[in-house]
């Protein structure tokens, strides 16, 4: 783990418990600050990726712990650019801690269980395969936070308890621009990382198809979200109920992406 | 030096005494005029709004000047005759002085003396009418420094509680609630249903945070259309409400007559032409408006008069939780200024003290060197030695004078400081000089021209 990592990891957590201090007393001074750091960590998170190469032992991206802080990556810059129209600071509660787990995980020596013949393959396609499908799910990620935090403030509007001292929350509209926005961007990443996965399965063994256990269940996450989005986009599906298939898809497509692979 | 407060407020006094002592501008200055002319007033702000008439003066005459203030309140405001129903004046007014004027002066500014607790409106009148009193020329160094600690410290109870955060009136519990389901309100149409007055407040509160789009619909067509008139709004009638359903984010209802106006399927209609986008439905109406059933939609939020009363009677709750926060902040501002206050007294004492050294100094040098028989250059030096002893002597005493009368014990130091050099022996060397001194400490000094926002730079500028 290099320094820039480390710095961004505890930076991350710090605006994490800033942000959950701010929600829980309730002070939207340190949710701001929070927001700023969240800023400040991606920032240094970049630097760390800009800085791989520089390693005595360089790593790839395509390693499973790299490719999980890729995701995080993605999704706090993509929570950051929504910021910026959105009031969206309380969800920097669950974004900090995440993107600490995320950036903290290569130092618990979590390897990756892909196939040994296709991490030794270096080169355009695995990293277009796993930086896309990162992106994907870091977008994607968003959309079930966004959809998490949707399904609470949708719970405490209607038991109408929120009089005296409540946490402010970001309002249903602005989770909702979330979901389509994340949406709309995520599922294609995510189409073209199942794409470019094919190709660099097709290009180590001459089909498009491995039929291992990871592609079968990425390719069951991805038709769940398919549904979710033609739900959404052209059947006239409400944002509660989008927002709790944004939940259920997300928890599903982790564990098709990245828990099969840790269980195998 | 003593700060009297004499006043009535909504605590003390019911409406119809206070408005027989809420004398118009141009009564009240004039009356203001006389009152200053007395020789135990000093310094004066009157303060008048709905909720409380109250004078504020400094006076060397305590006693005097309390007559003096009920005496202005009685004649001067109220006419020379008592209100209806008003018995005893004491009964329904509360006179303070020194420590306790001054908190209540802080605690009316920081709207925790208000009837709705954390309102806004009472700071700004406290500066319109300090504002007053500079214009009118009642207003010395005292209570100008009174007053910018007390908008001070009324920031500072905005800034670190939390006392004005949340609404407690229907309209802005409303507002707030909408808040949290939508993002931006300017692009929202709100319907209101009926033309009553919580009809016509709401549409105030809603035309204020610059809807899109406000539509009043009610049984008569032409109330609807005055209401809608006055605020920019179109008119309906009833028959159009399924219509106007589609496309309204904010639906209010405070219409009269037996039964609901809207049920859970015509909601349920609109939510699905509009595309399951939520809406927000609020029934003040009583008997109820809106069918109940209407909450089970999805995405539809119904918040009736008891819901959101709940809401408000919990926000005023947390508001008088924070209110004994800020009495800790305002002790501290009243200690602060205490201690400013005191620290007055030692001027008049440390200037009195050197001037009797000088005295001393100029005599007894004035005596020696008439004995002695030096040359100018030498006593010059004799001069400038004695001056410099002196100046050494006294420095550190001065010092440590000055900084004790800025803590607690203060006022007991410039005493025993005054004492321990019989500062008030007349028969003392240089007596003759101390005569002339003191006076001029407290000249009022004019503060400058206040705006909202600059109560501090004026108040550190003495």
């Amino acid at each position: 783990m290099t320094g820039f990592q480390q710095a961004a990891a505890a930076i991350y957590l710090a605006a994490g418990i800033l942000a959950l201090l701010g929600l829980a007393l309730p002070a939207p001074r340190l949710t701001r600050i929070a927001v700023w750091g969240v800023g400040l960590g991606a920032l240094i998170h970049g630097a760390a990726f800009a800085t791989l190469h520089e390693l005595d032992s360089v790593p790839q991206l395509t390693d499973l712990p790299y490719a999980i802080s890729f995701m995080a990556w993605i999704a706090v810059l993509s929570l950051l650019v929504l910021m910026w129209r959105l009031r969206l600071g309380s969800l920097t509660a669950a974004v900090g801690p995440l993107a600490f787990l995320a950036v903290f995980l290569p130092t618990l020596g979590v390897q990756s269980g892909t196939d040994a013949d296709l991490l030794s393959m270096r080169g355009t396609m695995p990293h277009a395969h796993v930086l896309l499908s990162s992106a994907g799910l870091g977008m994607l990620g968003i959309t079930g936070l966004a959809g998490v935090f949707y399904l609470i403030e949708h719970r405490r509007l209607k038991k109408k308890r929120l009089g005296g001292r409540w946490v402010s929350l970001p309002s249903l509209e602005a989770l909702d621009r979330v979901n389509v926005a994340t949406l709309v961007i995520g599922f294609p990443l995510l189409t073209l990382g199942l794409i470019t996965g094919s190709v660099w399965v097709h290009a180590t063994s001459g089909s498009y198809w491995s039929g291992s256990p990871h592609a079968v269940w990425t390719l069951v996450g991805w038709g769940v979200y398919g549904g979710m989005s033609a739900a959404r986009f052209f059947g006239g599906q409400g944002a509660r109920q989008a927002a709790g298939s944004a939940v259920g898809g997300f928890m599903f497509l982790l564990f098709a992406v990245i828990g099969v692979e840790m269980i195998r | 030096m003593k700060i009297l407060l004499l006043g009535m407020s909504h605590r003390s006094a019911p409406v119809e005494i206070r408005e027989h002592y809420a004398a118009e501008d141009s009564v009240a200055e004039a009356a203001l005029r006389r009152l200053a002319e007395h020789p135990e007033i000093g310094e004066i702000v009157l303060i008048s709004t709905c909720n409380r008439v109250e004078v504020v003066v400094t006076t060397q005459s305590p006693e005097e000047a309390r007559s003096r203030l009920k005496h202005f309140f009685r004649e001067e405001l109220g006419g020379g005759t008592p209100a209806p129903g008003e018995g005893a004046f004491d009964d329904h007014s509360y006179l303070h002085a020194d420590q306790e004027a001054v908190g209540h002066v802080f605690r009316v500014a920081s709207a925790i003396d208000s009837m709705v607790v954390g309102e806004p409106q009472i700071l700004g009148q406290m500066k319109d009418a300090y504002r007053a009193s500079i214009e009118l020329g009642t207003c010395g160094p005292i209570l100008s420094r009174l007053f910018q600690k007390a908008f001070a410290t009324a920031k500072r109870v905005k800034n670190e509680t939390r006392i004005a955060q949340r609404p407690v009136s229907v309209a802005r519990v409303a507002v707030e609630l909408a808040r949290q389901i939508f993002e931006d309100l300017s692009d929202k149409k709100a319907l209101m249903i009926g033309a009553g007055e919580m009809i016509e407040a709401a549409l105030f509160a809603l035309q204020r945070e610059g809807l899109d789009s406000l539509r009043v619909a009610n049984r008569t067509r032409t109330r609807a259309e005055e209401l809608a008139a006055r605020f920019g709004a179109t008119a309906h009638g009833l028959e159009d409400l399924d219509a106007l359903l589609k496309d309204s984010d904010i639906v209010l209802s405070c219409i009269g007559g037996q039964g609901h106006v809207l049920d859970a399927a015509r909601v349920a209609r609109a939510l699905s032409a509009r595309r399951n986008h939520p809406v927000f439905l609020i029934d003040i109406g009583v008997p109820r408006n809106i069918d109940p059933a209407v909450d089970d939609l999805d995405s539809a939020y119904l918040y009736d008069i008891d819901d959101i009363q709940g809401i408000a009677f919990s926000n005023e709750k947390e508001r008088r939780r924070e209110a004994s926060l800020a009495e800790t902040i305002i002790l501290e501002e009243q200690e602060r200024l205490a201690g400013w206050m005191v620290s007055l007294r030692a001027v008049p004492t440390i200037r009195h003290l050197r001037a009797r050294a000088e005295a001393v100094r100029q005599a007894e040098l004035g005596s020696s060197l008439s004995k002695m028989d030096l040359s100018d250059a030498q006593a010059k030096r004799v001069e400038a030695l004695t001056r410099s002893i002196v100046n050494k002597i006294l420095h550190r005493p001065l010092a440590r004078l000055g900084a004790q009368t800025e803590q607690d014990q203060g006022l007991a130091v410039v005493e025993e400081a005054r004492a321990l050099f019989g500062l008030d022996d007349s028969d003392a060397p240089g007596a003759e000089v101390d005569s002339e001194l003191g006076a001029s400490e407290l000249e009022p000094v004019p503060p400058k021209t206040l705006k909202d926002d600059d109560v501090d730079e004026v108040g550190s500028a003495r």
